[in-house]
């Protein structure tokens, strides 16, 4: 087994750098909701569980399962900026609590879809 | 954003996650309830720090580029630290064990406890001043 301090460093180094890039790419809409974390976070919890179905059902190795799973997806997704995002969009205007709000709801919401529906898909071998 | 600022952001994502991993493990290891602590922990304190650190650097919580502190220790080390995916697929983990109150307790007790920790840690650096 390849160490797994590297697999985990490595991982998530990536996935720091890919929720750096969405966060560069991904516009922000003009009522404030913080588009591009919520899209790193929603990717996440979807790639997330589809690695622990696939991993469930040994069709991947136990090193990508913590390369992909614990590294990448816990280095692209991210719970700080999440609920920072959300305190700074409250405060920010007269519509800031709503949008919060829709937010923190949508992210829930439907970030748990995404972990759902990955994981199915990971365990049937659909994908 | 400059080339260095994407190396800052890669080498503190890095070390923000082993860091993730090196305290669930040693949650796991001592605390072994149905309650998925590990995860809430490391969440609640991120959220507290990056709300303190934004205020201290008086940063734009969108616009961290420019400073390797900005970029490596809030994008990346605390982007790193903190997940967002381990929470919902903890989420899912109790929902499946038909645990369904427990998990909705986890979440919302994850969200509200760390935007408090989050608005706890940005006015504690504005008390500081």
């Amino acid at each position: 087994m390849i160490n797994a301090i590297i697999l985990v460093f490595i991982g998530g180094a990536l996935g720091a750098l890919g929720r750096e890039f969405l966060m560069l790419g991904v516009p922000d809409p003009s009522d404030g909701f913080p588009m591009p974390i919520f899209v790193a976070n929603v990717v996440a919890s979807f790639l997330l569980g589809l690695i622990t179905g696939l991993h469930q059902r040994r069709a991947v190795t136990d090193d990508v399962n913590t390369l992909v799973g614990t590294g990448v997806m816990g280095g692209l997704s991210t719970f700080s900026s999440f609920v920072y995002g959300a305190v700074v969009v409250m405060g920010a205007s007269a519509t800031g609590m709503t949008v919060a709000l829709a937010y923190l709801a949508a992210s829930l919401l439907i970030g748990y879809a995404a972990v759902w529906t990955g994981y199915r898909l990971g365990l049937r071998g659909a994908a | 954003m400059r080339p260095l600022d994407v190396m800052w952001v890669g080498l503190g994502g890095g070390a923000g996650s082993l860091l993730r991993w090196q305290i669930g493990r040693l949650v796991g290891e001592r605390y072994h309830g149905g309650f998925p602590l590990g995860t809430f922990l490391i969440n609640v304190s991120g959220a507290f720090v990056i709300g303190y650190l934004s205020v201290l650097f008086s940063v734009d919580w969108r616009d961290r580029f420019g400073a390797p502190l900005n970029a490596g220790v809030l994008t990346g080390v605390l982007g790193g630290y903190t997940t967002f995916s381990s929470m919902q697929l903890d989420a899912l983990k109790l929902s499946n064990a038909q645990r369904a109150t427990t998990a909705i307790a986890y979440l919302a007790g994850s969200v509200v406890a760390g935007l408090l920790a989050a608005a706890g840690g940005a006015g504690l650096a504005r008390w500081q001043g």
